[in-house]
């Protein structure tokens, strides 16, 4: 009896997920604001049906109460936050909050499966995290110098990244020295330097009209990508350097930057692997041979590759079911390959349903920094989503061996105090430019009917007036 | 004529939202750039998915494997000609318990499923635990948590010629492999000492002592036996001279007095026989060691160990099982005095059978060597066909005309050389090399044989290796014939 069950649950959560998928689509279409609210209704009903299946399954197939426990109390924190979000800021997107509780949800699950205490860590800390950040689009609504600050945002950002080189603070791990132990917790000064990093360069960029400026801005970026490459955190200094590009050629409309920027980029990788492949890239030429093939090396470099690519081959486009294959022994598969447990487990579909809903995150990011008219947080709203989409990119294409991997984490969903905290701030800022941007929309709204009105109202009273002005707008 | 401040709120608007939109452009761009580049992921994962996750979790190291054994009862082995080897029987407490019917004929091949595994249950594991039996019957199975049974894998290896090697071999000592060279495929692997796969629990425990360890019955010697190759190796050595002499070798003529000094090395005949007056065909039909060791004294060593790495020694071999790689220690840097004994397959060099094979296999097929295999399908429970495994080329270990010459003069030694007196009355033509290695100072050595059936069109490629044939007299090249007639029914 458990087996039908859980077997049957198997296929409906791979169901509501492709359902889930195709609403996130579809909502990005929804032009009026009540079918975008219908739309978020049903969302949260699919998420709430894979969130019970799975801890249904895993209940059924492991018997313990602690499950269920625990299931109960997410459901409850979700619906409250989801709730209370939504009647504070009237003009949130549901979207936006929908896809934070999916993804988070959907990290609970795995690790759950994977961890159980793991699974309750993340939940406390993003808990804090949810009520923390719930304040950012308040602040930002209320605080409007957060533009002026330029040059200040780098030397904070430099200084927080440096931090790591401080002996018995920092560490290293993973063949990367760029991890802090503060009281017991491990953090990585990157994640929440990256929200620096953006603030720096979109305020810089806000104001810099002359070469000088530019220049300036170039060079405390580089040294940022710098101390990254000295960490030895090659995935990270990627992700700044994409994002740095991006926002140059936005602030410059200037297709020679993002040309020249991916030209400079290709060549400074090829350039650092001749000169240093056998003293600070050693680990990266690892890394590099083990995507060409994993299986030459399986008991070294190649380890965590063959593991993956077993584990996501074995669980087949359907997948094993939950707690029914061995996701567990793949390493770190709570963190940087928690994607390929999720492969093995809930399937292949699943998981590519998964990279979509990630490719509609980032374009509700993008259709929210188009919408902005504010150039300060245009940038900011486009770095965020160029920061999120690079970020998942580095994390799926290397798990998947369609890239070398670089060791970063899957936002929202893999295990981490510090990514997780770093990505729900971003996701409440994007939100904050959201409410912000929105507000002005609807106030330029109103303005304009009040115009037309008064103009339409001088017509009908005037006779034939407007067509006369109109003619004479255009003569001048 | 002046606006009125609402036209020029509008006007200004209009403008505002045209720059929003020309502004936005750069973003546009990324998105489609990003986008068009998790879209080339997805279509990579489904590439892995349709085109390579079959082959990547098929992988021996993939442990997941044996967590299919909870829900598929292990498919049967059977050879190309109908015979279950290996079977499963699954109690009603679900325990599932292998058997192997014809107990210790066919351990090599089977190997065995516990302990790590070995043969075809280790290679062919992951067939052997997937299911395509019927959807209905499966998926009802699977509600009701039952074992589905797994497709079975239908091997190369024939029963007929696997029962005579085996019974060929008796009691002694060593190993049979036969390969078809056009394909590649392995029709018969015997290795002995052998062991029985039904006892294995039992065999394990006695491989703990040290009467075990020493008897090394789990060893396969046909694919792990590591022996100085002897006599068959002149085949390597004549290559290479044909090769640094490539219009004149024929011409070649040497006068042997059953002995002579060379490199200030002493090398004599087989059985001091003096061949007298001998060209460089008779030289190998009569297996000359003194001819060979004045070849090989004048050969150039750098491209000695060129042509022999060219044939695979000290490579990895084309094969999906376990297996030693065969060594050949010459190079530039080797001392003179190493040479004549290399040049006759004495020295250090050492081969396994499997690899004695593969280069005959190539001689035998224009010089292009067919990747040996042993799993020739996979089918479902009710015999029909899942997988089927296609001859692959490996590649040319030599010029064709090489082969040919080789196989002229591998000809002459089952006409009228060193295995004439095994195949003269046989009623198909054979060529082949014949070898006995010495590998102590009391006269103790190993027989060889290297070859293969109907020259014109190679059909079966035979080497036999006997252990300590002074004990035994079992030479290998009485096993090679009553293989080679097997194989032409008689």
């Amino acid at each position: 009896m458990i087996n039908i069950i859980c077997e049957i649950s198997k296929y409906l959560i791979i169901l509501f997920m492709i359902l889930y998928t195709v609403k996130c689509f579809s909502s990005l279409l929804s032009t009026t604001e009540k079918e975008r609210k219908v739309k978020a209704t049903k969302q949260i009903i699919y998420v709430f049906m894979i969130h019970f299946l799975c801890y249904l399954t895993m209940f059924l197939r492991l018997g313990e109460v602690r499950i269920i426990v625990f299931y109960g109390i997410q459901i409850f924190v979700a619906i409250l936050y989801m709730v209370i979000f939504q009647s504070i800021y009237r003009n949130a997107s549901a979207l936006l909050t929908n896809n934070t509780a999916f993804m988070l949800l959907i990290g609970y699950i795995m690790l759950t499966r994977l961890d159980f205490s793991l699974a309750v860590k993340q939940f406390l800390f993003a808990t804090v995290g949810l009520i923390l950040t719930s304040f950012v689009p308040y602040i930002m609504q209320n605080w409007k110098n957060l533009r002026v600050f330029g040059k200040r945002y780098g030397l904070l950002g430099l200084i927080g990244l440096m931090t790591v080189f401080i002996p018995g603070l920092g560490f290293e791990n993973y063949g990367s020295r760029n991890w802090i132990r503060i009281g017991g917790f491990s953090l990585q000064p990157m994640e929440f330097v990256k929200i620096l990093f953006v603030f720096f360069v979109a305020s810089m960029l806000c104001k810099a009209s002359t070469f000088g400026e530019l220049l300036a801005n170039a060079i405390i970026s580089a040294a940022f990508m710098g101390v990254l490459v000295l960490e030895k955190d090659l995935g990270a200094a990627v992700i700044f350097y994409i994002t740095y590009v991006c926002l140059v050629y936005l602030a410059t409309s200037r297709p020679i930057f993002l040309v020249g920027g991916i030209g400079i980029g290709v060549g400074a990788v090829y350039a650092a692997y001749l000169l240093f492949k056998d003293s600070l890239f050693a680990h990266v030429m690892v890394r590099v041979s083990a995507w060409r093939n994993p299986f030459a090396d399986i008991d070294g470099g190649g380890y965590q590759l063959s593991q993956s690519l077993f584990a996501i081959g074995t669980g087949g486009y359907l997948g094993s079911g939950l707690t029914q294959g061995s996701a567990d022994i793949i390493p770190v598969s709570e963190s940087d390959f928690i994607f390929s447990a999720i492969c093995e487990e809930l399937g292949v579909i699943f998981g590519l349903a998964l990279i979509l809903v990630i490719v509609s995150i980032f374009i509700s990011f993008v259709n929210v920094a188009m919408q902005c008219r504010d150039p300060f947080y245009k940038y900011v709203a486009f770095g965020f989503s160029v920061i999120f989409i690079t970020q998942s990119l580095l994390n799926l294409g290397g798990v998947t061996k369609f890239i070398p991997s670089t060791g970063v984490t899957l936002p929202l969903i893999s295990y981490g105090v510090s990514s997780v905290l770093s990505t729900l701030i971003i996701f409440s800022i994007i939100q904050g430019v959201y409410v912000i941007s929105t507000n002005e929309a609807i106030k330029n709204e109103k303005d304009k009917e009040r115009a037309k009105a008064i103009l339409e109202r001088a017509a009908y009273a005037g006779g034939g007036l407007p067509g006369q002005r109109q003619g004479t707008r255009e003569e001048q | 004529m002046q606006l009125t401040p609402e036209e020029d709120f509008l006007a200004k608007d209009r403008e505002r939202a045209k720059n929003n939109k020309r502004k936005n452009v750069p973003i546009v761009v990324i998105t489609y750039l990003m986008t068009a580049v998790f879209m080339a992921m997805i279509g990579y994962v489904i590439y892995f998915m349709q085109f390579e996750a079959e082959r990547t979790i098929a992988n021996s190291r993939n442990v997941r494997q044996d967590s299919f054994a909870d829900k598929v009862e292990r498919g049967d082995i059977i050879t190309s000609d109908g015979e279950v080897i290996a079977t499963s029987t699954t109690d009603e407490n679900g325990v599932t318990k292998r058997s192997y019917p014809h107990g210790n004929m066919f351990a090599h091949v089977t190997g065995y499923d516990a302990h790590g595994k070995a043969g075809l249950e280790l290679s062919g594991n992951f067939y052997m635990l997937r299911t395509h039996i019927q959807v209905f019957e499966r998926v009802m199975k699977e509600l009701a948590d039952e074992k589905n049974r797994g497709d079975n894998i239908v091997t190369t290896v024939r029963y007929d010629l696997q029962a005579r090697a085996y019974n060929a071999l008796g009691d002694a000592r060593g190993a049979v492999i036969a390969i078809e060279p056009s394909t590649g495929k392995i029709l018969c692997m015997v290795s002995k000492p052998d062991f029985d796969p039904n006892e294995i629990d039992a065999v394990w425990d006695y491989m703990q002592t040290e009467e075990g360890a020493e008897s090394s019955i789990l060893l396969n010697r046909a694919t792990q036996g590591y022996y100085a190759p002897g006599s068959t190796f002149k085949v390597v050595t004549l290559l290479e001279y044909m090769r640094e002499h490539p219009n004149d070798y024929e011409n070649y003529n040497y006068y042997c007095e059953s002995d002579g000094t060379f490199n200030d090395v002493y090398i004599h005949c087989y059985g001091d026989t003096a061949h007298g007056e001998e060209s460089l065909k008779d030289s190998l039909a009569y297996s000359c060691n003194a001819s060979f060791a004045n070849i090989g004294v004048g050969l150039n060593k750098s491209s000695y160990r060129k042509t022999a790495e060219e044939l695979l020694f000290n490579k990895e071999l084309p094969f999906d099982g376990t297996y030693v790689k065969s060594s050949f220690t010459i190079d530039e840097n080797s001392a003179d005095y190493e040479i004549p004994q290399t040049a006759i397959g004495q020295g250090d060099t050492k081969m396994t059978p499997l690899h004695g094979a593969m280069i005959t296999s190539a001689i035998a097929n224009g010089g292009v060597l067919m990747k040996p295999y042993m799993i020739e399908r996979v089918e479902n429970d009710d015999g029909a066909k899942i997988k089927e495994f296609k001859p692959k080329t490996y590649g040319a270990l030599m010029e064709s005309n090489e082969a040919k010459v080789l196989t002229e003069y591998m000809k002459s030694v089952a006409d009228y050389g060193t295995a004439a007196w095994y195949f003269s009355d046989a009623s198909y033509d054979v060529a082949a090399k014949t070898g006995t290695a010495e590998y102590d100072d009391e006269g103790h050595s190993n027989s060889w044989f290297i070859g293969f059936s109907n020259p014109d069109h190679p059909d079966l490629v035979v080497c036999v290796l006997t252990e300590d044939v002074e004990r035994t007299g079992l030479t290998s090249s009485s096993v090679a014939r009553q293989l080679f007639d097997a194989y032409y029914g008689y």
